[in-house]
């Protein structure tokens, strides 16, 4: 039975638990939102990759092949691609939310991403189901509210901004940021450096089909890298290890 | 397709993978090489799109000014490396953009 009007706390206790990951997601959302109001993209439509895409890389890689003037089908592949892994956390949480209403479900569902898989699954694991429901709730909630409200900070911020400032520099050093910080990985380094070389080589290809082509080619190499323990099963980040996806 | 159709088609397609396993839970089972596959996506992805978008930024500056944007990436990558927080590089590299784009001739 889902009431939230007698999980009050189960709410709050869920939001308590989402603020350690809003430190690293109000940054990014921020920077999403200056890229979106640099970018040659209608403002409404780069705000919308927020309740839309909902998903940080994704919406990066969306408005920055926008803004590059790539093939419409090769940002909507890549986009989709980055975003396979919500697959696995619906995966996840579909043991948890069997049985339950489709309303819920169909909500629940589009409040899917990294940090509040992270949030809910620790409820799941605590509580009883009816509470984690209101945990998982809690925090979600938090998280959407907070990612819009960064994202449209950054865009009103982003506009009114000098161009001499080059804010459009900022995904490329934020990428460059992630890519080092996950170099540790020996898949994820080859993928990495794969990856970086094949979209040099195609930066000549048309509509930024070059980007497509490398991911894929970074993938395939990070596959035949031994993997450096045993495969992980893939679970949402911790929130002061890395930037939430 | 302009921009509002893509950002629409990706948001409809990610918020039918997060429905997918929660309708069709027990009915199929994720290989597990796709889900190997699908940690290295990121990665994979940001690195393209940082190399590209370096290559693009330095070609469009020219050889003279390119130095602002490659001072700003080394910059950004020592950062990064030396604090281990990703978010060191945008700190790092923005203000060496910056200075190094002042000091270059015009």
């Amino acid at each position: 039975m889902i009431s939230l009007r007698t999980d009050r706390r189960d709410v709050a206790a869920g939001a308590r638990a989402m603020a350690p990951w809003l430190a690293g997601i109000v940054p990014f959302g921020l920077v999403i939102g200056v890229s979106a109001a640099q970018a040659d993209v209608p403002a409404l439509a780069g705000w919308l990759t927020g309740p839309l895409i909902y998903a940080g890389s994704a919406q990066v890689a969306t408005i920055g092949m926008l803004d590059a003037g790539a093939a419409p089908i090769a940002v909507v592949a890549v986009a989709l691609v980055i975003n396979v892994r919500l697959i696995f956390y619906s995966a996840t949480m579909a043991r948890y939310w069997r049985g339950t209403p489709w309303w819920w479900r169909l909500s629940a569902a589009y409040l899917l991403v990294d940090p509040s898989v992270a949030v809910g699954l620790d409820g799941y694991q605590r509580l009883g189901r009816d509470r984690a429901h209101a945990h998982y709730l809690g925090g979600a909630v938090l998280l959407w509210v907070s990612w819009l409200a960064a994202i449209s900070a950054g865009e009103i911020a982003g506009a009114g901004l000098p161009t001499w400032l080059h804010l459009e520099f900022v995904i490329p050093l934020y990428l460059v940021g992630q890519v080092i910080s996950r170099l540790a990985d020996p898949s994820r380094r080859r993928a990495i450096f794969v990856a970086a070389a094949v979209a040099l080589l195609a930066l000549p290809a048309p509509l930024q089909l070059g980007i497509a082509l490398a991911i894929a080619a970074g993938i395939a190499a990070g596959l035949t890298a031994r993997p450096a323990g045993p495969t992980q099963s893939i679970r949402p980040l911790q929130p002061s290890t890395e930037v939430p996806r | 397709m302009n921009a509002w159709t893509v950002i629409l088609a990706a948001g409809l397609g990610s918020y039918l993978f997060r429905l997918s396993m929660i309708v069709l839970f027990g009915r199929i089972t994720m290989p597990a090489s796709l889900e190997r596959a699908s940690q290295l996506v990121a990665p994979a992805a940001f690195a393209a799109m940082a190399a590209a978008g370096l290559a693009t930024a330095c070609m469009s500056l020219g050889a003279t000014h390119a130095a602002a944007p490659l001072a700003a990436v080394a910059a950004a990558v020592i950062a990064v490396l030396r604090t281990g927080s990703p978010q060191a590089a945008i700190l790092a590299g923005l203000p060496v953009f910056w200075v190094t784009g002042a000091l270059l001739p015009s």
